[in-house]
């Protein structure tokens, strides 16, 4: 029976909780709570029955009622049928404490409003068709364990079919196979001379041969990846400990212990549901961290999201807004970032109407491991194969591949997040790791086992058992627990002699585990569904008897399960050479509302309305940033001293501007590449002391999309050999196109550049705060004065040529070494950035609570919005104001004075309340 | 004498590192209990000299804050739960939640922040009631103590006064929560059992906050 118990909150919490329901479906009268329902082999007894309710029920700001129908003018919003709730184990675990024997669980909100439009408006601006559905009446449930499917595996002959015949079978169902691949499948046929292959193997190969698991556009350019590990390799670096080979890049850290980075996108989902696309990005890279060598631990996260402008719809009626996406994703980053426990580092917002039908979703984590720990590993014949964390069920069907595409998505493409999972193995797996448990483990994310199990097996061998995965759902067929992307998942290899010792700490963590398969030594990727084997037969050994039949899945040397992409020749695009444009006389206003204009601009504004909800003090190692000062600005870099007690320190910064890349993705790069060293430098890092991660997010539908690529990657190759700064990490999502109802939406090619630098003592930290009342502020760097791309060409609404400064990358090294050298020169830096050298000086006033004088040598205002995004605003002692090196181009530009934050030009105010008021309140009242 | 302090770890604890350093920190010696040793027996809670309920998510906060974590103690750790209200005990954050629902500091609540969604502030003001003699706050009484905020479910509410004292408040125009006067910490009415959602462990160069941790190793030691 179902069980059903309804929570409604007291006025007191019922306000807080309505706060933004009310604004979104505008309605005053608006009513909501918690629906809890419980499925149960009998009803419960009346005490028992009370037990619960009791249990559920926090008197002083809740009453729960029991068996509450849905009732007129009360619409229901749930999870669609199909999907296991994230509570559910809890709320089983719960029952059971107090005596009630429920078998599951889900949860559900009920809304109400006399208004006739309540259910068209949580349809519309609630409600996420792709994973819930909306009850207009009590849904009535007889069972809430989805029951699944099953069915035995397709099989397909290909050997006579023609090109036409191998194209449909590789599109059928869903797939994504390209010829080049059903003819590489069909080869595989007739070299093993089957009879058949099943859907099993074309679906393992669909994804296996995936862009999202290949990198199959890169690789059909000609190695672009590889490009980039030569370009890292050549720097020579002695901090590189693994560098693009493992789930992260790894760089030495000290005192035996090195960084893991990674930082990837989860674009394709979150444009389904942001929600669940955001929540499993940050789950995913953690994973990866906790993925790398035997096992990082995470010590911060940070996050980039571009959607399109607030104002504007999902060109897709079926897809979220901008709007939508972006309140969604503040409370996806909240709940998994917190609840896992890691704290903020760096958190940005952009709106930008190429990413209106797909955003940009980046996710990124710097992780501790013990140097000796790290390094990719592989296991040994023999080893078990032990899958922990969630369920498997049938969330994130073909997302590997989807993703890979871009302008195909199915609904079943979002993966549903469960932060819970992954907490509970994050400390499980580090003690496995230090009671030598692990000879290798993987994450499990696209293409989920595929993928992990696949790749961890390869090229030693490895047999997987499916029927002992355990399932959401009753019953799944072969290829979808094979593909299931269902989230918190990790694959271990286990060295059976301490599969006890491990299954005791997993066990102590309360984390699931199962020992589906072994590693094997034949060189073979195998895949059965094997009900008569158990998880104790493979642990004997016996599974070699009890393998079970090949044709449920398949079984396939890895020598022919590799591909290689047909090559595509193309040239890089270079901008046509032309003059950087002139700036236009801006006449219109005065020079206080042009710094209103400024400081609102969505770029410029506080975030803090986001920032504010994400913990950036968990774990008690952070010391600067993500936000700083009374009106928390945020900062340039961030740093935290990781080690207990030691004051090693870890600095991150990140650097990304699609306006530019709109422009010139090549001088675009170099720009980013540059003043993402800058900051690091000015920081106090040493330039060999850092290093980059690279996510290039590009369009594969654009006449010179690829062009861009290659050039790109090319620019960024000479970078990092020029300036000794290696990448170690990297990943590329090339399906940047989307073919919408208005027509193909675009991103620019564009690439994100994350970078991590370590500092011996926390002492030698530079700050972006200003100091001392008295001292002298002086821009530094080159100047890249184009007014293309800027935000007040956006904020003031004039358009300029499209032309980027390019900047020398020789001069730059030279600024560099000078900056390096500065010392106590420099008290303090900011990196000029978005609005320019007057938002650099106006956050500056801000964070600091300092007033700022300006020259009064200025010439207007006007030359004070160029964006000299290479360089920075220092603070300088005046009687130092002499040393600084003629490489910086020092140029005072303003005087420190005792505070309040002010920004003064000519004894006039320009940073009036009403400014200051638009920058602290402009981007959240842009999403209201 | 080494004072040994239980750090309870449920599964979706996340503070328990931090913790057992700022107790390290003040010359105790911390250990991480988890949950399933208590209840396999392998270990008790009260086994040490003072007990801490950390921060983090114990069980996700699925169905309440706490409210999982709190039914095991009110159920198959009963006993363990009824020894350490006779022991110096600190309860923060999620720990103070599930103290909560566990009943420890009588008919009080931690319901959903005012805004209605998580708050973070590295910086948060916290005032020393200087008329709450728990052993916690010696020689703190009537300073204001910064240390990180970061909670969404922290307004604290109650139905009367028995049960608990109040220990922190937030200063006026300061309160991050919604709490009820500006309760920002409670101590049992003997002062043996504090707790705070906010987060003092995650202020390690802070010398007066650190006191706290210090003032509960005195205690015993």
């Amino acid at each position: 029976m179902i069980l059903k118990l309804s929570i409604h909150p007291k006025p007191l919490v019922e306000e807080a909780l309505l706060r933004r329901p009310r604004e979104v479906l505008e309605l005053e009268d608006l009513r909501l709570w918690r629906d809890y329902y419980f499925e149960l082999p009998a009803q419960p007894a009346a005490d028992a029955l009370e037990r619960l309710r009791s249990a559920l029920e926090d008197a002083r700001v809740e009453t729960v009622v029991v068996g509450q129908p849905l009732a007129e003018h009360a619409v229901q919003v749930a999870y669609l049928r199909g999907i296991v709730d994230n509570e559910n184990d809890s709320l089983v675990t719960l029952c059971r404490l107090v005596g009630v024997a429920a078998t599951a669980a889900r949860v559900a909100t009920t809304y109400t409003s006399a208004s006739p439009e309540l259910a068209e408006r949580v349809r519309g601006r609630l409600l996420n068709p792709s994973i819930e559905e909306l009850h207009l009446a009590e849904p009535g449930y007889t069972r809430l364990r989805p029951v699944g499917e099953a069915h035995e595996p397709a099989r397909y002959d290909l050997r006579e079919l023609d090109d036409a015949g191998l194209a449909a079978v590789g599109r059928e169902g869903g797939r994504n196979l390209a010829l080049a691949q059903m003819h590489a499948l069909r080869h595989i046929q007739r070299e093993l001379d089957l009879a058949f292959l099943t859907d099993v193997l074309l679906e393992a190969a669909d994804s296996r041969w995936s862009d999202h698991c290949m990198h199959t556009t890169w690789l059909s350019l000609g190695n672009l990846l590889g490009r980039l590990r030569s370009a890292s390799a050549n720097t020579g670096n002695e901090n590189i400990v693994s560098m693009f080979e493992d789930n992260a890049g790894v760089w030495r850290f000290y005192d035996g212990w090195s960084l893991a980075i990674k930082a990837e996108t989860h674009n394709g989902p979150s444009a389904v549901s942001a929600y669940f696309g955001q929540l499993t990005k940050i789950g995913g890279v953690l994973r990866d961290i906790l993925g790398t060598g035997l096992g990082a631990d995470p010590i911060g996260v940070f996050e980039y999201t571009a959607t399109g402008l607030p104002t504007e719809r999902a060109p897709d009626p079926e897809r979220p807004s901008p709007t939508q996406i972006a309140v969604d994703t503040i409370r996806a980053v909240k709940e998994y970032g917190n609840t896992f426990g890691v704290p903020m580092m760096s958190s940005h917002m952009t709106f930008n109407t190429n990413y209106r039908a797909k955003p940009f979703a980046l996710g990124g984590s710097v992780g501790l491991i013990p140097t000796e720990r790290a390094g990719r590993r592989r296991p040994e014949p023999g080893d078990l194969l032990v899958l922990i964390g969630g369920l498997t069920g049938n969330d994130g069907i073909h997302g590997a591949s989807a993703s890979s595409t871009g302008s195909v998505m199915d609904h079943a493409s979002v993966q549903i997040g469960s932060p819970l999972e992954q907490v509970k193995f994050r400390q499980a797996i580090l003690d496995l790791r230090d009671a030598d448990c692990l000879r290798a483990l993987t994450d499990l994310g696209g293409a989920g086992l595929n993928s992990g199990v696949g790749e961890l097996g390869d090229p030693g061998g490895v047999w997987l058992n499916t029927a002992l995965v355990p399932l959401k759902t009753s019953s799944l067929p072969t290829w979808v627990i094979l593909l299931s992307e269902s989230q918190e998942r990790m694959i271990l290899a286990v060295p059976r002699e301490r599969i006890e010792a491990a299954r005791a700490i997993l066990d102590r963590h309360f984390v699931r585990n199962t020992v589906v398969g072994r590693f094997t030594g034949d060189g073979r990727y195998t895949v059965v569904h094997a009900p008569e084997t158990t998880q104790d037969d493979i642990v004997a050994g016996a599974h070699r008897e009890l393998a079970g039949d090949p044709s449920t899945g398949f079984s396939v040397p890895y020598e022919l399960l590799s591909y290689r992409p047909p090559q595509i020749t193309v040239s890089p695009v270079a901008a046509p050479p032309g003059q950087a444009s002139a700036w236009p006389r801006l006449t219109a206003s005065s020079p206080a509302q042009t710094l209103t204009a400024i400081l609102t601009d969505p770029e410029v504004a506080s975030q803090r309305w986001a920032s504010s909800q994400y913990d950036s003090t968990v774990q008690g190692h952070t010391f600067y940033g993500p936000t700083a000062g009374r009106m928390h600005v945020a900062t340039s870099w961030w740093a935290g001293a990781p080690l207990p007690g030691t004051p090693r320190t870890v600095v991150l910064a990140t650097a990304f501007n699609p306006w530019l890349f709109e422009i010139d993705p090549v001088l675009a790069t170099r720009q980013m590449f540059l003043s993402l060293l800058g900051k690091l430098v000015l920081a106090g890092v040493a330039r060999e002391d850092i290093c980059l991660c690279d996510n290039f997010y590009t369009p594969d539908r654009e006449a010179d999309g690829f062009g861009w690529l290659v050039a790109m990657v090319e620019e960024l190759g000479r970078l990092v050999e020029a300036f000794g700064t290696p990448l170690v990490s990297g990943k590329d999502s090339s399906a940047g196109s989307v073919l919408t109802a208005e027509g193909l939406v675009s991103v620019p090619p564009a690439v994100f550049l994350s970078a991590v630098g370590k500092l011996a003592d926390h002492a030698l930290l530079r700050r972006n705060e200003w100091r001392e009342p008295g001292n002298v502020l002086v821009r530094i760097g080159p100047d890249t004065s184009s007014p293309a791309g800027t935000v007040a060409a956006r904020a003031l609404g004039f358009a300029a040529a499209p032309r980027l400064d390019a900047v020398a990358p020789e001069g730059y090294l030279d600024y560099l070494r000078a900056l390096a050298g500065a010392g106590p020169a420099i008290v303090s830096g900011r990196p000029i950035g978005p609005g320019g050298v007057l938002a650099c000086l106006a956050l500056g006033a801000i964070a600091s609570d300092l007033a700022v004088e300006l020259d009064p040598t200025t010439a207007g205002i006007q030359e004070l919005l160029h964006e000299h995004r290479c360089g920075a605003i220092v603070e300088v002692p005046e009687r130092l104001l002499g040393s600084l090196p003629p490489a910086l181009a020092p140029r005072p530009v303003a005087r420190l004075l005792d505070g309040p934050g002010s920004l003064q030009l000519a004894r006039q105010e320009l940073l009036e309340p009403a400014a200051l008021a638009g920058w602290a309140q402009a981007w959240e009242a842009s999403l209201a | 004498m080494s004072v040994r302090v239980n750090i309870l770890y449920s599964p979706g604890t996340n503070c328990q590192h931090e913790t057992a350093y700022a107790f390290r920190r003040v010359g105790a010696e911390p250990r991480i209990l988890a949950l399933s040793d208590l209840l396999a027996g392998r270990a008790r809670l009260q086994d040490a000299d003072i007990v801490c309920l950390p921060g983090g998510f114990a069980f996700g906060d699925h169905s309440g804050a706490g409210n999982v974590a709190a039914w095991y103690l009110r159920t198959q750790l009963q006993a363990q739960l009824q020894a350490i209200k006779a022991m110096p005990t600190i309860c923060i954050c999620n720990g103070f939640q599930i103290a909560a629902r566990a009943g420890i500091f009588g008919a009080v609540s931690l319901a959903t922040n005012g805004s209605g969604t998580f708050h973070n502030e590295p910086l948060q003001a916290h005032r020393v009631v200087q008329e709450n003699q728990s052993f916690w706050l010696a020689g703190l009484r009537g300073e204001t103590l910064r240390f990180p905020c970061a909670h969404g479910e922290g307004r604290f509410v109650f139905d009367d006064r028995s049960g608990w004292s109040p220990a922190l408040l937030y200063p006026d125009g300061e309160n991050p929560d919604g709490s009820s006067e500006g309760i920002a910490g409670v101590t049992t009415p003997d002062g043996l059992m504090l707790g705070l959602m906010n987060h003092p462990e995650r202020a390690p160069h802070s010398p007066r906050v650190q006191e706290l941790f210090a003032n509960g190793v005195r205690a015993v030691r």
